[in-house]
């Protein structure tokens, strides 16, 4: 028995040896087999937990690097915002040439825009067409603010959540803006027809009004929602409203509402103030 | 806490932090990685318990495996070494020597402790690689990294114990 023990004593190393290399090929195995699994959920934490400090150290070690590529990217950048710009410039120019309302001339910042992205786009409905975009009240979004695509009219938002707002299209019969030619400024209400989601329709356009064929359709600024002059459609055909004096032309939309995903929200700063004089007139 | 102690700390808590952010990110020609840490193994003292010995470089590997997401790699290896550390010594010991000692260049003489440092180097480094491409199998390749490695981190530890021992022979001067 001591001769045991004495003997266990002397090899204990050995004894040490094996159940080290045991945990460490068991470690080996179980970290390949079933790696980040629930059997070393406790492991893993204090890894995650070391690494995170790790990590902090290595990207500070790399932040030179970071940045001469930040820099890099940076200029590139900016020398494609530069183009955009120039771009823009031209393409308001053919949006908005002379005639530019005074309105807006008179106020240039009376209307900001908030980017979004659609997320839920249900165009396909006779009368129950909603768009979902996915900023809220969070990044300033109000109800009743109009929506744009950057080539024309959309809709206007009627719902607000946080981070989300529903808008009505104007391929909604329950949403019919005011919109005018702009090359003459006879006005008429815009209605879908719940078929085709390229063309909608101008109704109330007295008879008297000239128009041709191919004229631009634009936002005629009533409404506080859209500034004036916001691109709707061409004219396409035109058509004799059933028992009254009233035109009705058939419009081609420059907004693709099948491939809708970047738009921007209208926001009128000059809103609350308008109201304001329009109900002290009223009182 | 005497002296060599708190070195073997410092040392242990410094190798383990440049083998994590730096040496394991270096891949000299894809293929030479430096697995310096096994510097600590090599300068425990010569007499330190056999235990200790393994215990302690079992620890160095499991850590640097934890913080460098290669559980149980790295241990396995160490634990080998360190064990292995009792042998290798005893094989290359001069006769001369008594008591307790620190290896290095000062104490076994250049040719001695580069002869100990390279065996635990190559019985490191092979043991390493193996266990690493377990599954991937390109002996050309692995053969590459083996040589590769061996040589970088032989000259990587070589390096240091000729800067520390020229630093010590300059203290003792002064």
């Amino acid at each position: 028995m001591k001769n045991l023990i004495n003997f266990i004593l002397n090899h204990v190393h050995w004894l040490l040896f094996s159940f080290l290399t045991f945990s460490s090929s068991c470690l080996l195995i179980h970290n390949n087999e079933f790696q980040r699994s629930k059997y070393l959920v406790i492991f893993q934490e204090i890894e995650g937990r070391i690494c995170l400090i790790s990590n902090g150290v290595e990207s500070y070690i790399n932040l030179k690097t970071i940045n001469t590529e930040l820099m890099g990217r940076i200029a590139v950048l900016e020398r494609e915002a530069r183009d955009y710009k120039q771009k823009a410039e031209t393409l308001s120019k053919q949006f908005f040439p002379m005639e530019a309302p005074e309105y807006e001339n008179l106020y240039p910042d009376a209307f900001n825009f908030i980017q979004a992205r659609v997320v839920n786009n249900r165009i396909s409905r006779m009368d129950n067409n909603y768009i979902t975009l996915n900023k809220g009240s969070l990044a300033g979004v109000r109800e009743d603010m109009g929506v744009m695509s950057p080539g024309g009219i959309v809709g206007v938002v009627i719902n607000v959540t946080p981070h989300f707002s529903k808008v009505i299209p104007i391929l909604n019969p329950k949403y019919q803006p005011s919109c005018k030619l702009k090359r003459t400024g006879y006005f008429g209400n815009l209605l879908w027809d719940g078929k085709d989601s390229r063309y909608i329709s101008l109704k109330e356009l007295p008879l008297h009004a000239t128009f041709n064929i191919g004229d631009t359709i634009v936002t005629s600024g009533y409404s506080m929602v859209f500034p004036e002059g916001v691109p709707v459609g061409t004219v396409e055909d035109a058509f004799k409203q059933k028992g009254g004096n009233y035109n009705s032309l058939k419009i081609k939309l420059f907004t693709n509402f099948n491939a809708l995903s970047e738009v921007l929200i209208v926001v009128n700063t000059l809103k609350e103030e308008q109201l304001n004089v329009e109900r002290d007139s009223d009182e | 806490m005497n002296k060599t102690v708190l070195w073997q700390l410092l040392m242990f808590v410094l190798l383990l932090l440049l083998q994590v952010w730096l040496f394991n990110n270096i891949h000299l020609f894809g293929v030479a990685t430096p697995f310096v840490y096994l510097y600590f193994t090599i300068k425990l003292p010569a007499k330190m318990n056999r235990n200790t010995v393994l215990l302690l470089s079992a620890l160095l590997g499991l850590l640097i495996d934890l913080l460098g997401f290669t559980l149980g790699l790295n241990m396995s290896v160490m634990v080998i070494v360190g064990f292995l550390r009792f042998y290798l010594l005893k094989l290359f010991e001069p006769r001369d020597i008594y008591g307790d000692y620190v290896p290095s260049i000062e104490t076994l003489g250049n040719p001695v402790f580069m002869r100990y440092a390279g065996v635990m180097t190559a019985i490191q480094v092979i043991i390493l690689h193996l266990v690493e491409s377990f599954a991937v199998f390109d002996p050309v390749q692995l053969l590459l990294r083996i040589v590769s490695s061996f040589i970088l981190t032989l000259l990587l530890i070589w390096g240091i114990e000729s800067c520390t021992t020229s630093l010590s022979e300059r203290e003792s001067r002064h």
